[in-house]
């Protein structure tokens, strides 16, 4: 058991996480773990569960925020083969640590979460994809799935009944890709982690080509809660369209870093300020990244922003995976920008050529405007960049993540990008030196 | 003679059994295979492609796509450091350059002197609130310093004294090519 950061002893998934050994199955079982599956497996039918999740408003939190049980609903009933729960763990997006936060702290709960979900799709085996360099939660995990075994949660007969249920898992090796849920399924097929082109949507031809839901961590281990308290009691928490609670990992300039339950609605200064501390003596909070790098930043003048996923949505971001970055006044943002670009462009799997080139353009880019060779033509080229990575020309959202990087840095400080691009100046820097 | 033993090649053959699809052995194979000889030679793969009936060549594909499949040596202890926005943010290249002068090296990859340290520059490890971290001996450690690190190193210089016991570090053995050629990739695709 890990040494743990962050807010404990919040309303659903970090209810039970002030007591000690939650990751064994007695603990977690003497609070109430498992009796969600049970009953599910026991009395419930499929289409019970996906209404009690449809009620709860459900949506999940890898970063696409789709409704939960539509996802689940779309797995065709009739189809004569196996079909498969996926669950994405390969927690890959800069700023977002909350998976492995949630696994370490209740491996347990998303095992029973994936099996009631296996039940709810009429499938009998979930695949958890983890990324490599996950190993402490790996081997909890792997720990978990025996001790549930052997106490007859999953197997041939869970609960006694005659639904096989069954929770595996398979290891990543390390690329970032392979949190787009096609990437992913190629990944798990022992393929090159390239996305597929769709339709067929995973919900039809997914993981070895049979149906497929492909479930975030974070959303699956809130199953359970809801199977207990009922979709209408986590209706109540959140706002009219985004339900429920949420975890976010802040992260970078502040001065209690660290993973916290929020309820939906509440702002980013409540976050940023109140829970993880705001920023460091004598700093000015200037930038947040409002749900990991992938969404479009926003200036410290919009820090009452709600946590409201529409609310995001108009605002032409979102809350992603809820990885909250935080920069200072003592960071330069062209350089925030320059070293994402550098990320994106080294994770491109290489497939569609926008992304493939147009990361590795703007890092050169870049890199010429921070060597102070910068001119007007380095602004025009990001801008047309940018512009190339987005709108859906490549299979996956990657380079448009890259492409929103650029947009929104420049457009909220675009006379950072001048100083450096037309006079080679870094004011952040000297306004250091001069302090 | 072979590079992997006799009984890894079995243990790879009964891997297929347990996926879906006999496919999806292919990387718990290259894991295996890479725990076995220290890093992926072209030998390795090659042994690992044929007990699965695969392309030697597709194989290949799947190892050099993935970062923790190794294609070089590296040594006993590799640092994955992480470089991603929140490390950096919190000193994550004054850490680069102090584990650089600590175990002796000039750059990502090369090996120190005694075989026993290497490091990489890597990207987001998904411990954000713990910046600086990385990964070392298959655990993160966390919130780093010059010191800690220092203390890391140590500890481990500390447990590698020769044993007649412990066989030399695969990166160290002189049954194995020394190094395969091959440029830094930049873009996994590319």
């Amino acid at each position: 058991m890990a040494e743990q950061r962050g807010t404990v002893g919040g309303p659903v998934l970090t209810e039970w996480f002030a007591t000690p050994d939650l990751h064994k199955l007695d603990v977690y079982e003497s609070l109430g773990g498992y009796s969600a599956l049970g009953k599910v497996v026991k009395e419930m039918t499929a289409a019970q569960v996906i209404d009690e999740v449809k009620a709860s408003g459900l949506r999940g939190r890898g970063g696409a925020d789709f409704p939960t049980a539509t996802k689940w609903s779309f797995v065709p009933k009739d189809h004569p083969g196996p079909k498969y729960i996926v669950v994405n763990a390969d927690e890959s997006e800069p700023g977002s640590a909350k998976d492995r936060y949630l696994m370490e702290n209740s491996p347990h709960m998303l095992i029973e979460g994936a099996a009631i979900a296996s039940f709810a799709i009429g499938g009998h085996a979930a695949w958890i994809y983890i990324r490599g360099e996950y190993d402490l939660p790996f081997e909890m995990l792997r720990d978990a799935i025996a001790e549930a075994h052997a106490k007859g949660y999953l197997g041939d007969h869970p609960f006694g009944t005659d639904y096989p249920l069954d929770v595996r898992l398979y290891r990543g090796h390390g690329a970032y890709i392979c949190g787009e849920e096609t990437a992913l399924l190629e990944s798990l097929e022992g393929k090159r982690a390239q996305p597929r082109s769709r339709p067929p949507f995973p919900a039809v031809k997914g993981a070895w080509g049979m149906p497929t839901a492909v479930n975030n961590v974070e959303t699956l281990s809130t199953v359970p809660w809801i199977m207990r308290r009922g979709g209408a009691e986590y209706a109540k928490r959140g706002t009219e369209k985004s339900k429920g609670t949420r975890m976010v990992t802040v992260s970078g300039d502040v001065q209690k870093p660290g993973n916290y339950e929020i309820e939906i609605g509440v702002t980013y200064r409540h976050i940023i300020e109140e829970l993880a501390g705001g920023p460091m003596p004598g700093r000015k909070i200037k930038v947040f990244w409002p749900g990991g790098s992938s969404a479009k930043v926003l200036p410290a003048s919009m820090l009452d922003t709600s946590t409201d996923l529409d609310g995001l949505k108009a605002l032409g971001t979102m809350g992603g995976s809820g990885g909250i970055i935080v920069m200072d006044d003592s960071h330069c943002v062209v350089k925030g920008a320059a070293r994402l670009l550098r990320f994106y462009a080294f994770e491109s799997c290489g497939k569609c050529t926008p992304c493939r080139v147009g990361g590795n353009w703007a890092v050169r880019t870049y890199e010429r405007i921070l060597a102070g060779q910068g001119s007007q033509i380095e602004l025009g080229i990001l801008e047309r960049v940018s512009d190339g990575l987005q709108n859906g020309r490549c299979l996956c959202g990657l380079g448009d993540a890259a492409g929103w990087v650029i947009e929104s840095t420049m457009r909220h400080f675009h006379n950072e990008y001048e100083e450096h691009s037309l006079h080679n100046v870094c004011s952040v820097e000297a306004a250091l030196v001069n302090a | 003679m072979s590079t992997l033993s006799e009984h890894l090649i079995e243990e790879i053959r009964e891997l297929p059994a347990k996926y879906p699809q006999p496919r999806s052995a292919v990387m718990p194979a290259l894991d295996l295979a890479q725990e076995e000889v220290g890093y992926l030679t072209a030998e390795a793969m090659s042994e690992v492609a044929a007990a699965l009936k695969l392309d030697p060549g597709y194989v290949e594909g799947v190892a050099t796509f993935y970062t923790l499949f190794h294609l070089q040596p590296i040594g006993k202890h590799r640092f994955y450091v992480c470089t991603n926005l929140s490390c950096t943010l919190r000193g994550a290249n004054e850490i680069v350059a102090h584990v650089k002068g600590a175990v002796g090296v000039h750059e990502a990859g090369e090996l120190s002197k005694d075989g026993l340290f290497s490091y990489e520059e890597v990207e987001c490890l998904g411990a954000c609130e713990y910046a600086p971290v990385m990964r070392l001996d298959h655990r993160y450690e966390r919130d780093l310093t010059p010191s800690k690190i220092d203390a890391l190193i140590a500890e481990r210089r500390s447990l590698a004294t020769p044993s007649a016991v412990e066989p030399p570090h695969p990166a160290l053995r002189a049954d194995l090519p020394a190094k395969r050629g091959g440029k830094k990739r930049t873009t996994k695709g590319g």
